[in-house]
């Protein structure tokens, strides 16, 4: 049994399992499950947000250990999907490893994603009935889909850039307030508060406060915890923001 | 009979098409997404009904979240899919959106009060949220480890 290429192995799946967006016990019963398959039964995986550990003893008694730093990361529910169906392959066939390894590194390129348009057109669509879906009036609706655009457009392009979370969040945030301000403020919009809730609702980190509470109760203590603070943190950046939209409109309107 | 599904169905039209857009933000594909959409649109309507029952919005969030959760377990497992793609997205309406707008404006407006009880209340809608959560959660681990017990012997 080649160890290094098994370690490589479960290593590899589960840090790509994390970065789709895996919550953490899924991404630990992974690795665990696809040790046993191999006929590893010494195996120990410990999984954080940003990292992944995984160690085996092997034939001799002499353990091996893998630790892979896993970035920062978004969720991706088409990635995760196939690599949860191709864990559950590997785990029935277990075809040798380097065929199970060029396996893992083959799902990227049969991925599906959306192009920016259709993205920027779900994000629209998404902002307008959140507006309508809160109370808001047809006319609202049209100027929440707008700031919608804009929030799209922003996260792709700082996103691009590289930037982090929170400051992707807060400029997003600031953007958007302010284009549903502006819109009431010249007649478009009838109600501002409405229109703006609308669109911010997509920066929502809701996803991320269900993924935390799933993990607290898994046992994921230090996970849970630090997803919650993550979810504050980005709560606070769209208070930030919407915050600063209105300080500046109260600044002109004086 | 229209005043009806103005309050209840069509809230919940709106639902099922915000959440239908937004499910392709977390690159979600196929039935998957009528799925998701059909969660929110189901615990909205959740929520609605059980307006007159309960007449605080902290236990309408609370029943609709558990409903929603179970409803994306069972449809995790008959799909063979992960539990969270589902309950994420249908979660979304319930995600007290509108109290951290107002709550920040309250606070521009210097009204320390008013912004101080929209602020908990909003902090006790996502407690409430993440109960209901919790709950499913916990109690899906449970049968799955029965189902699993039973198994071995």
């Amino acid at each position: 049994m080649d160890y290094d290429c098994l370690l490589n192995l479960v290593s590899e799946l589960g840090c790509r399992l994390m970065e789709s967006g895996a919550e953490i016990y899924r991404v630990e019963d992974s690795v665990h499950r696809l040790l046993q398959a191999y006929g590893v039964t010494t195996g120990e995986v410990f999984a954080i947000p940003n990292c992944v550990i995984v160690s085996v003893s092997i034939d001799d008694g002499r353990p091996l250990t893998r630790v892979r730093r896993v970035p920062s990361h978004g969720t991706d529910i088409d990635l995760l999907e196939r690599y949860n169906a191709l864990c559950r392959t590997l785990c029935v066939q277990t075809p040798p490893l380097h065929e199970a390894l060029d396996a893992l590194k083959n799902v990227p390129a049969s991925r599906r994603t959306y192009s920016l348009p259709v993205l920027t057109g779900g994000y629209c669509l998404a902002g307008g009935a959140f507006c309508l879906f809160f109370g808001g009036t047809p006319r609202d609706a049209v100027c929440s889909a707008l700031c919608a655009v804009v929030i799209c457009l922003c996260l792709a392009v700082m996103d691009r850039m590289g930037t982090n979370q929170f400051f992707r969040t807060l400029v997003s945030a600031t953007a958007a307030s302010l284009l549903a301000l502006g819109s009431a403020a010249v007649g478009v919009g009838e109600n501002s508060d409405l229109i703006a809730i609308g669109a911010l609702m997509l920066l929502m980190p809701g996803i991320l406060f269900t993924t935390a509470m799933r993990d607290l109760m898994a046992g994921d203590t230090v996970s849970g915890v630090s997803k919650t603070v993550e979810a504050l943190l980005i709560g606070c950046a769209i208070a930030l923001g919407a915050g600063a939209a209105l300080w500046l409109t109260h600044l002109v309107g004086r | 009979m229209t005043e009806l599904f103005i309050t209840y169905i069509l809230p919940c039209i709106f639902a099922f098409v915000a959440c239908m857009a937004y499910s392709l933000a977390y690159n979600i594909h196929g039935v998957g997404i009528l799925v998701c959409a059909g969660g929110a649109a189901l615990g909205w309507f959740i929520y609605l009904a059980t307006a007159p029952l309960f007449g605080s919005d902290l236990l309408q969030i609370f029943v609709a979240s558990l409903v929603i959760s179970v409803y994306s377990e069972i449809m995790a497992r008959v799909r063979k899919y992960p539990v969270t793609a589902y309950q994420m997205v249908a979660l979304f309406p319930l995600v007290p959106g509108g109290g951290v707008y107002y709550s920040m404006e309250h606070a521009i407006n210097g009204e320390t009060s008013l912004f101080l009880s929209t602020l908990l209340h909003t902090l006790g809608l996502a407690g409430a949220l993440a109960v209901g959560v919790l709950l499913v959660s916990s109690g899906a681990r449970l049968l799955n480890a029965g189902a699993r017990r039973r198994r071995r012997h």
